[in-house]
């Protein structure tokens, strides 16, 4: 019974209110992970479901090549702390490769990678 | 009457070993691959997580059948990065049409598990891990061995992320498995016949066990292959068929222990704090059970609701910096 109740007062430990933030995965982009698009974005846009650290966080667009198109700059939204702008120079038709890495505010790292392709 | 009372629980958890779920929880990032805590086996990773409860019903092959229902617990925790220990305990009621209902609480078990490998470009991750459990310490009514096993095991993981495009709806399939042996510390059990007064010594088998998982990651699927702008709640969800058997290979001569496992089809919930599992548990022979029992658990993720404090290792936690994936 005493493991029972140590058990049970563990579980109200973590019902107790707290502070917490969790991994940052990727919850949506745009243009869409694995879509077709046209006109070419001029700006990928990431949305993650947690807050990011703008200083640790990073994104690589490459195309077929694997020359990136992306210039190299990673702003987080200055009125939501969960979204990515990444500017992209003139894109033609073909799919493009996004690798992105980045830390939550409560210093988990995470990465992924999708493509997208644009329309001729 | 008193002697069929009497082994009955030895004979409810002979045959309902292979649909009691072994020790399951890891919070598990392998690259760009999350392998969720699973229900039935173990899976490849160290993480500081709490499994509460973990709910199962099922039932015996005796006639007639044994209803068997656990309610269980286990707390993981990391020492380092890559050294775990986890400790786990659970509590049974035994069910039999005619007898007494019996009910207790388990053995206590612990693990001890080692991160051997964690490759993100592959998805591959390797663990290896040692278990015991400790004989005495749970209620014999329910069928709690008085002595001790200790099952050396390894865990794997491996995503298909690496195939190529063409078949980038396959990429979010993943296979992990536990192979282990099992030792008990004690060759035979000797037991006395209250009727008759004569002892009898039972062997205690050395089992083989193992266990595999087939997942698919909807979460994957849509954040690295295609977001196909399903429901949020399906974009969560990672069905799951996870096996487990138990062959018993030494030291089991006039015991009639064979083969014994369940198939358990089912589906995990995977949010950002936590995660919530529901599976069948289907026999695969009559020794393993009869019908279709069912096993349920709800899975907290400790290294993301307490990132500061017991969600990190006890030893070498970095501080302020990036930790991958843990």
């Amino acid at each position: 019974m005493r493991r029972l109740s140590a058990l049970v007062g563990l579980l109200s430990l973590l019902c107790a209110p707290f502070t917490a933030d969790a991994h940052a995965l990727l919850d949506h982009a745009n243009p869409r992970v694995g879509s077709t698009v046209a006109p070419a974005p001029t700006e990928l846009l990431l949305w993650f479901t947690q807050k990011l650290e703008p200083a640790f966080s990073t994104v690589e667009v490459r195309d077929a090549n694997g020359a990136r198109v992306d210039d190299g700059r990673v702003q987080v939204d200055s009125s939501d702390a969960t979204l990515l702008h990444v500017p992209l120079k003139p894109l033609g038709g073909g799919s493009y490769e996004v690798r992105w890495r980045v830390l939550s505010v409560d210093t988990h790292t995470t990465e992924g990678r999708f493509r997208f392709n644009v329309g001729k | 009457m008193r002697v069929a009372h009497a082994l009955l629980p030895r004979i409810a958890v002979i045959a309902l070993a292979g649909l009691l779920p072994l020790s399951a929880h890891a919070h598990c990032f392998v690259g760009i691959r999350f392998l969720p805590a699973t229900l039935t086996i173990d899976d490849p990773c160290v993480a500081d997580e709490l499994s509460f409860p973990t709910v199962s019903w099922a039932k015996s092959g005796d006639v007639p059948p044994t209803s068997q229902l656990d309610i269980s617990g286990e707390f993981s925790k990391r020492i380092t990065e890559n050294l775990g220990i986890s400790i786990g305990t659970g509590w049974t009621r035994l069910t039999t049409p005619g007898s007494p209902t019996a009910s207790g609480f388990d053995n206590l078990e612990t693990t001890l598990q080692y991160q051997l490998v964690k490759d993100g470009q592959r998805e591959f991750a390797l663990s290896a891990a040692i278990g015991v459990e400790w004989g005495g310490t749970g209620a014999s009514v329910v069928g709690s061995d008085s002595f001790s096993t200790i099952t050396p095991s390894v865990l794997f993981g491996k995503g298909l992320g690496d195939l190529p495009d063409r078949m980038g709806w396959a990429r979010p399939f993943a296979l992990t498995g536990q192979i282990g042996y099992s030792f008990p510390t004690r060759t035979s059990t000797n037991s006395v016949d209250p009727d008759t007064g004569l002892s009898s010594s039972t062997p205690n088998p050395q089992f083989l066990t193992y266990g595999f998982t087939l997942q698919y990651s909807m979460p994957y699927l849509k954040s690295s292959v295609v977001d196909l702008d399903l429901p949020g709640f399906l974009n969560h969800l990672i069905p799951i068929v996870e096996t487990q058997f138990a062959t018993p290979v030494a030291n089991k001569a006039g015991t009639g222990i064979g083969t014994t496992g369940t198939i358990n089809p089912g589906v995990i919930w995977v949010g950002s704090y936590f995660q919530v599992g529901l599976e069948a548990i289907a026999p695969v022979n009559h020794a393993s059970g009869t019908g279709v029992g069912v096993l349920a658990q709800l899975h907290l993720y400790l290294d993301d609701i307490f990132p500061t404090t017991i969600g990190r290792p006890l030893i070498g936690a970095q501080n302020g910096t990036a930790k991958q994936g843990n």
